[in-house]
Parts: structure tokens; sequence; C-alpha cells
């Protein structure tokens, strides 16, 4: 029988390796994919797993499951996150990262052999998420990866409720702009 | 845009918690409101593209070497436990010293023969050598209470497992953060009700952090 988060949590307290990795294989598909597609590249991904379930280990203790363990995980995910964009994405901009505006351009030179990878459904996915502002990226995943509420995501990006809302829909508008770009 | 009800329109279309009562509303308004509807019909099918993702399962990796490396937990081979040094108490200490310091309207001074701390007025100086002395004193204290505490109970239950003996140190260790959280929080409050107080208290805190660097 599958042991529930909690309990795992309690023997990973307790000094149990087993229960450890039983608790990491449990969440860590959701935490890679998401670093997948918010930083575009698999090393970077894999990065953002080891500092976030590092992070988890070191502060487990604090752990006192009044809310589930998955909405606890998120706000580790989300900081590290923002941390490791914060850090990839050198260069002035990073002062206006909040800030709200057109999609960047994309990074790559175009060729010849960018049709046969956009074929790659994730590899679309992620080109366009990359190229969206930072915070709209952040909110494009809580929101529709990991289908949390406007309520839930406005306090872990520090905005009110309908800046949030805002954000979303300016993110939509631009995806659906590069939709309709590649098609 | 040029509707104002747009961007909420389309947030609350992606969200499956929304209250009834205001997709009624929204829906009342759509009725009225083509730039809305237009909008709505154009953006709705974005979440399901993204949605087209395909779950990637992640390389091998090592996820136990954050518990090796993390824990300070020992072999069965060799484990005694080692005492904390005073490192590890000096945060707490810092923090009642600062408490202290608050309470009792500390001035730090830095004069030609080097600085010195006094309270209330002018009544009493502690000198670098003596707030040394204290906190020495202090954190040695605290290590022997433990020390008598963890032996006490070493006795009443005398088949005791290093693997309890382990949990208590970490509950231990656990209950110190917590006072100096606590400690912490109380600190904030004291300090917004006199600012010079605040400003020898900070100067007192940047003492005690450069004593506890390596
Ligand atoms: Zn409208």
């Amino acid at each position: 029988m599958d042991q529930s988060d909690n309990q795992l949590i309690a023997a990973a307290l307790a000094g149990s390796l087993p229960a450890w990795d039983a608790l990491v294989r449990r969440h860590e598909m959701r935490v890679y994919n998401l670093g997948l597609r918010l930083l575009n590249n698999p090393d970077d991904a894999l990065d953002l797993v080891q500092d976030v379930f590092l992070g988890v280990y070191r502060n487990l203790y604090r752990f006192r499951g009044e809310s589930q363990f998955s909405t606890w995980l998120f706000r580790i995910v989300h900081n590290k996150a923002v941390d490791l964009i914060r850090r990839r994405q050198a260069g002035p901009e990073i002062e206006d990262w909040f800030e709200e505006g057109t999609p960047e351009p994309a990074n790559n030179l175009p060729g010849p052999l960018d049709s046969y990878l956009e074929t790659e459904m994730n590899q679309r996915i992620s080109q366009f998420m990359s190229r969206l502002p930072p915070a709209q990226r952040l909110i494009v995943e809580l929101k529709v990866f990991q289908a949390l509420t406007f309520e839930e995501i406005a306090p872990l990006q520090d905005i009110p409720v309908n800046t949030a809302k805002t954000r979303f829909y300016t993110a939509l508008k631009n995806l659906k702009a590069m939709i309709e770009a590649q098609t | 845009m040029s509707c104002p009800h747009t961007p909420e329109i389309i947030a609350d279309h992606c969200d499956a918690d929304v209250p009834a009562e205001v997709l009624q509303r929204h829906r009342v308004h759509l009725d009225t409101c083509w730039d809305c509807r237009q909008e709505l019909l154009s953006l709705r099918g974005v979440p399901g593209e993204l949605l087209r993702w395909q779950s990637i399962p992640l390389p091998d990796w090592d996820r136990s070497g954050m518990v090796k490396s993390t824990s300070r937990r020992k072999t069965l081979a060799s484990r005694s436990y080692q005492w904390p040094t005073i490192g590890q108490w000096l945060p707490l200490v810092a923090s009642l010293l600062l408490a202290v310091a608050v309470m009792t309207q500390t001035r730090l001074t830095i004069g030609p023969q080097g600085w010195s701390v006094s309270f209330g007025v002018q009544s009493a100086v502690l000198s670098a050598q003596q707030l040394d002395e204290y906190l020495t004193a202090h954190a040695n204290t605290s290590q022997t209470e433990t020390r008598e505490w963890v032996e006490a109970a070493l006795q009443t239950h005398g088949q005791t497992t290093a693997d309890s003996i382990y949990q208590w140190m970490t509950y231990i260790e656990q209950q110190r953060a917590l006072d100096v959280q606590r400690m912490d929080a109380g600190f904030e409050q004291l300090m917004n009700r006199d600012f010079q107080t605040v400003d020898s208290v900070r100067q007192l805190a940047s003492y005690v952090l450069y004593q506890e660097a390596p």
C-alpha cells in the first residue's frame, strides 16, 4: 500500500533513506517538467530539481502538515525557479524583470531545421514559454500546468489578484500571437 | 483591449474555482460586450495548446546525495555524539543580549580608548573584554545544561538507542532555532521603540556577528 506524503516525511525525518527516496520520486517529475518549460534546458531543469529537493530536505522539519506537502513544496519550487531564471538571465533586463510587455524575440537564429524541431510538441511549447517575459512565463506555468488559483498565485508573486489576472491575460495574448505566427 | 473587464473574464474562464455567481455576472457582461466575447473566443484555446506537453521522466540522479552530504548523522561504528560548538549557540546568545540591550536602553560609545557599552543613564559600562567573557560564559552554560539534560535522560532510559539520542538532539536543536526565531520577532517589535537605541543595538549586533564569523 502506498504511504502518504506525511508518513514518508515522518519516516524520512527519523532517518529513513528509502522513505526520502520515495518522497522525492513521487514529486520530482512534476518539478523537472516545470523546469524544462521555464528554463528551456534539461541541465538547468535538473539543477532546479536538485536545488528544490536540497531545500526541501533542509527544511523538512519545518513542515507541520497543516497544508498539503505539494503546496508547501510548490512554494520552494517557485522561489528556486525565480532564482534560477534570474541567474540564467544575466544582463540589464534583470531590472525590469516583472515589467509587463511584449514577448522577447527568440534567442536562436532561425535556420532550415527549425520547422523539424518545432514539430516536437514540447520543444515548441518551451520555445513559446521562453519568449515570454519571466513573470508572464511563471504565471502561465502556475495557472495552466500547476492549476493553482489566482488567489494562490498572487501571494507567490507578491502582487494583487487583479494584477495576476491581467498578467495572465497579457501572457495568453502573447502566446496566441506566437501560435498564430507558427501556423 | 478596450473593455476593462476582459482580463478578469479571461482569467476566470481558466480558473476552476471561480464562484458560480461571479461566472453568472461574467455571462451577463458577455451578452452585451462584443470585445470580451471576441477575446474569449480568441484566447480560450491557448491553455489547451500548452497542455499538449508530454511529461518527460528525469535522467538518473543521486537522490540521497543531499542526505549524505547534509546529515550530521553518524554511521553505526562512529555514533558518538559531538557536542555543539560555541558557534551553534551564539545566535541565541546574541538574541538574548540584544533583547537585554534594548530593554536597558543600551548605548554604544566609540572613543579613543576603544569602545564601551553603557546602560540607562551612564550608570554602568561594559568593556569589550567583559562582553567576550559574558558571551563565553553564556554559551558554556547552555552547553552544560543541554549535556546534563541528555545525560539524565540517558540514565533514566538505560536501553536507549543511538537513534533516539539523535532524535533528542535534533529536537533540542529545533527548539533552540525556534527560540531564536521568537527572540527575533520580539526584538523586531522592541526595535521600533527608540531609534537611538536601535542604532546602538545595530552596532552591537555587527560586533556579535563579527565575533561569530570563523
Ligand atoms: Zn467587456
